[in-house]
C-alpha cells in the first residue's frame, strides 16, 4: 500500500466512523434532561408529583406598584444596565390600551409563561432550555450557546438575552449572570425547591395586595387551583397549544 | 472537444493588490468579532425584540447563492446540459466557499461563540431545525469537497451521481434554512411557503452570482466564452424569477386577503426600511427590472444587459433576505390582539433595528475571507477551462449561420441545440 492510497483508506474511514457516530448520537438523542447540579441553595430536588402554576389577579394589582419587578431584579440579579433596548426583564409591566376606548386601560404583568409545550426548548439546537419535571422552564447557562432561536420561538416575547453584562450583584447566594446566554423567569426555582415563595409573589403579599399567587396544580385544594376554578380566567394565545401556566384574572 | 482547464497566473500585480485587500478586510472583521464577543453582542445594532439581524441575513444569503451556484455546476451532470459543463468546477468551489460563509456568519452571530463548534455537535436536539440544519450543512460542504475532487481528476462516472446527489442535498439544505424562519408562530414568519421561495429565490440569486462571476473572470483572465452560454444562464434566470414573483404574489396576497393578518400585512409592505426594502429591492430589483431586461428581445440577447440585470438581482435577493429576517422581529408578538401596548421600562411594539458599523466590518470580513480563498483557490487548482464555447460539430452541419459567430439571431433557441446529440464530451 503506497501513502496515497493509505492516506485515502483512513481518511475514509475516518468520515464514515464519525458520521455514523453523529448519526447515531442524533437518532438516539433523548429528550432534555436536568443537569446534575441543582442551582445554590437547593435543599430539594424539584419534584414530579408538582406542577407549578402561576395566577395574576389584575383586579388587585396597582398600576403604579413595582414592587414584584423590584424583587426579582435583586434576587435574580437581573439589574438594568440603563438603556431599555438591553435592559432585561424577567417579569415586566405593560399598559394594554384599547384604541376603540371600547375597555379600560389594563396593567398587565408580563413573565414566562412556563408553557407545557415550550416552543423554546423544541428549537433549542443544544437542549440547553428544558423543562423540569415540576414543569419549569429552565436554561443552563453553561450550556446555551446564544443563538437566540428561543426568542423567535417564543410566542410571549418573554425570552431574554443578556447582550450586555453588569456590574451590580445583589444577591450573592445566586450567581452572577453573564453575557451572551438566553435566560427568562424560572418562576424561582431555586426558592421553590426549598419550599419559599417565589420574591414577586412575596413581595405582592408582603404589602398585602395579593395579586400573585404560585401553587401546585395537581392538587385540586391548592391556591392557584381553586383561584383558576373560582374566577373567570385567561391565559395568554392559548390557541397555540403551548400549553401556558399563567393564568389572568381580570383581563 | 475537450476542454481543458488551466489554474490562473495569479502574478499579475492587480491579483496581489486584490489578494492584500481582501486579506485586509477578512482580519479586520475577525478582529471586530473578537471585540464583540468580548463586549457582549450589545455591540451590534441587535436588540432584545430584534435578536437577529445582519449576520444571519447574510447567512441565508450566503446558503442561497450557495444553492445557485450548486445548481449552475449541476445542469450538465443533471439534466445533461453539456454546454455548461466548463462552469461545473468554479461553481462548485464557489458554492463550498459560500457555505462556508454562511457558516462563519452564523458562527460569529453567537452569544457563546466558544462553545458553538462543541455544544451542538455534543448535545444534539432532533427536534430542532439549528440542530438539523448543522447536521446538513456539514454534509453538504463534505458533499461539495468530493464532488469537486471528482471533477477535478475526471472521474466522469462519479461526477453525474455527485452532481445529483448534491442538488438534492441543496434543496433539503435550503429548504431546511427557510423552515427555520417558515416555522414559526410570529404573523410575518409563519409560512409554509416560505421553504419553497426560499430555495426559488436561492437558485436565482446563485445563477446572478454566477453569471457575473463567469463573466468577470473569463474577461479579466483573457479567457474565451460564448456569449450564447451566459445568455442562456440569463434565460434560467428569469425563469426562476417568474416563479420568485408568482410566490411573492401568493404569500402577500394570503396576507391581505385574511382580516386577521392583514394588519401584519400592511406593516410588512408599507412600514419602517424593510417596506422599501420589499418594494424597491425585492420587487424592482430583484424581479421587475431583472425580467423587462431578460425578456425585452433587445437587451436580452446582449451580455452587458444581462450581467447588468443578473447585478440587480445579486443586489434584490440581499434585500429579501432583509425582510425575510427582520419585519416579523420589530413587530411584536400578538399578546394582546387589536390593543395597544405600552411598556412601562420594556421595549413594547413597534421597534427598530439598525444595522451598526460593527456588523458591516463584520460582514465584510467573512465576504472577503471567501474571496480570497476563492482567489488563492483559482490559482492551485484546475478550475477555469481556457476557454467556454459551444462546440456542436452536429449542429454546425444543421445550422451553419451558428458555428460562425457566437451572436444568436433568434432564429433557434440554443435550448434546442443542446438537445441535440452532442460530440463525445458529455457529463456522464
Amino acid at each position: 500500500m503506497n501513502r496515497r492510497e493509505f492516506l485515502k483508506t483512513t481518511g475514509g474511514v475516518v468520515l464514515l466512523g464519525g458520521s455514523c457516530a453523529y448519526a447515531v448520537r442524533l437518532l438516539t438523542a433523548t429528550t432534555p434532561v436536568p443537569p446534575a447540579a441543582a442551582p445554590a441553595g437547593a435543599a430539594t430536588a424539584p419534584s414530579s408529583t408538582r406542577r407549578w402554576g402561576m395566577v395574576i389577579d389584575l383586579n388587585r394589582c396597582r398600576p403604579d406598584c413595582t414592587a414584584c419587578l423590584d424583587a426579582c431584579s435583586r434576587e435574580n440579579n437581573v439589574v438594568p444596565v440603563g438603556d431599555a433596548r438591553w435592559d432585561v426583564h424577567w417579569i415586566r409591566k405593560v399598559t394594554v390600551h384599547d384604541p376603540s376606548g371600547r375597555s379600560r386601560d389594563k396593567h398587565v404583568l408580563l413573565l414566562c409563561n412556563q408553557c407545557d409545550e415550550p416552543p423554546c426548548a423544541q428549537v433549542c439546537p443544544v437542549q440547553a432550555t428544558y423543562k423540569r419535571d415540576d414543569g419549569i422552564v429552565i436554561v443552563d447557562p453553561h450550556r446555551c450557546i446564544g443563538c437566540r432561536y428561543c426568542m423567535i420561538a417564543c410566542p410571549y416575547d418573554a425570552r431574554m438575552f443578556s447582550f450586555k453584562e453588569s456590574d451590580a450583584w445583589p444577591n450573592k447566594d445566586l450567581p452572577r449572570r453573564s453575557h451572551g446566554v438566553a435566560e427568562a423567569c424560572t418562576f424561582c426555582a431555586h426558592r421553590l425547591d426549598r419550599s419559599e415563595k417565589p420574591a414577586c409573589v412575596e413581595a405582592c403579599e408582603r404589602l398585602n395586595v395579593g395579586a400573585l399567587m404560585v401553587g401546585d396544580l395537581n392538587d385540586p385544594d391548592s391556591n392557584v387551583s381553586r383561584a383558576i376554578a373560582d374566577n373567570s380566567v385567561k391565559r395568554l394565545r392559548e390557541d397555540l397549544g403551548t400549553e401556558p401556566k399563567v393564568w389572568y384574572v381580570g383581563l | 472537444m475537450d476542454t481543458r482547464y488551466e489554474k490562473v497566473d495569479g502574478t499579475s500585480p492587480q491579483y496581489r493588490l486584490a489578494l492584500a485587500v481582501l486579506g485586509g478586510l477578512a482580519v479586520a472583521g475577525f478582529a471586530c468579532t473578537w471585540w464583540v464577543s468580548q463586549q457582549g453582542l450589545w455591540r451590534t445594532g441587535m436588540n432584545l425584540r430584534v435578536p437577529w439581524g445582519l449576520q444571519i441575513v447574510m447567512a441565508i444569503y450566503y446558503i442561497g447563492l450557495s444553492a445557485g451556484s450548486l445548481v449552475i455546476s449541476g445542469l450538465s451532470g443533471v439534466f445533461g446540459r453539456a454546454e455548461y459543463k466548463p462552469f461545473a468546477r468554479i461553481a462548485v468551489y464557489a458554492a463550498m466557499l459560500l457555505l462556508v460563509a454562511a457558516l462563519l456568519s452564523i458562527a460569529m452571530d453567537q452569544g457563546r461563540i466558544d462553545r458553538f463548534f462543541v455544544q451542538p455537535f455534543v448535545h444534539t436536539n432532533p427536534l430542532s431545525l439549528f440542530s438539523i440544519n448543522p447536521a446538513l450543512y456539514v454534509s453538504y460542504i463534505l458533499i461539495c469537497m468530493v464532488y469537486l475532487w471528482a471533477l477535478l481528476t475526471e472521474r466522469n462516472r462519479l461526477v453525474g451521481g455527485l452532481a445529483a446527489l448534491a442538488l438534492g442535498w441543496a434543496i433539503a439544505v435550503h429548504s431546511g434554512t427557510g423552515a427555520i424562519f417558515g416555522f414559526n408562530a410570529r404573523a410575518l414568519y409563519e409560512s409554509p411557503l416560505l421553504p419553497a421561495s426560499f430555495v426559488i429565490a436561492a437558485i436565482a440569486s446563485g445563477t446572478a452570482l454566477m453569471i457575473v462571476l463567469i463573466v468577470a473572470l473569463f474577461r479579466l483572465t483573457r479567457r474565451r466564452v460564448d456569449d450564447d452560454l451566459v445568455l442562456g444562464l440569463g434565460r434560467i434566470l428569469r425563469v426562476c424569477l417568474l416563479a420568485v414573483f408568482y410566490l411573492l404574489v401568493v404569500d402577500n396576497a394570503f396576507r391581505l386577503y385574511l382580516v386577521g393578518e392583514r394588519e401584519a400585512g400592511l406593516y410588512y409592505l408599507f412600514q419602517g426600511v424593510h417596506g422599501a426594502m420589499f418594494w424597491g429591492g425585492l420587487v424592482l430589483l430583484a424581479c421587475c427590472l431583472p425580467l423587462v431586461l431578460l425578456f425585452a428581445p433587445r437587451t436580452r440577447r446582449s451580455v452587458r444587459w444581462v450581467v447588468f440585470a443578473s447585478v440587480l438581482v445579486i443586489c434584490g435577493i440581499l434585500c429579501e433576505r432583509y425582510v425575510i429576517v427582520v419585519p416579523g422581529l420589530t413587530r411584536p408578538a400578538d399578546l394582546f390582539p387589536g390593543m395597544q401596548v405600552i411598556g412601562m421600562q420594556s421595549q413594547e411594539g413597534i421597534v427598530g433595528y439598525s444595522i451598526s458599523f460593527v456588523e458591516i466590518v463584520q460582514a465584510l470580513g467573512v465576504l472577503s475571507l471567501i474571496g480570497f480563498l476563492f482567489l488563492l483557490g483559482l490559482k492551485a487548482l484546475k478550475l477555469m477551462p481556457t476557454e467556454a464555447r459551444i462546440d456542436l460539430p452536429l449542429v454546425s452541419v444543421a445550422l451553419p449561420e451558428y458555428a460562425s459567430d457566437g451572436s444568436a439571431r433568434g432564429q433557434v433557441d440554443p435550448a434546442r441545440r443542446a438537445s441535440l446529440p452532442t460530440g463525445g464530451f458529455h457529463g456522464r
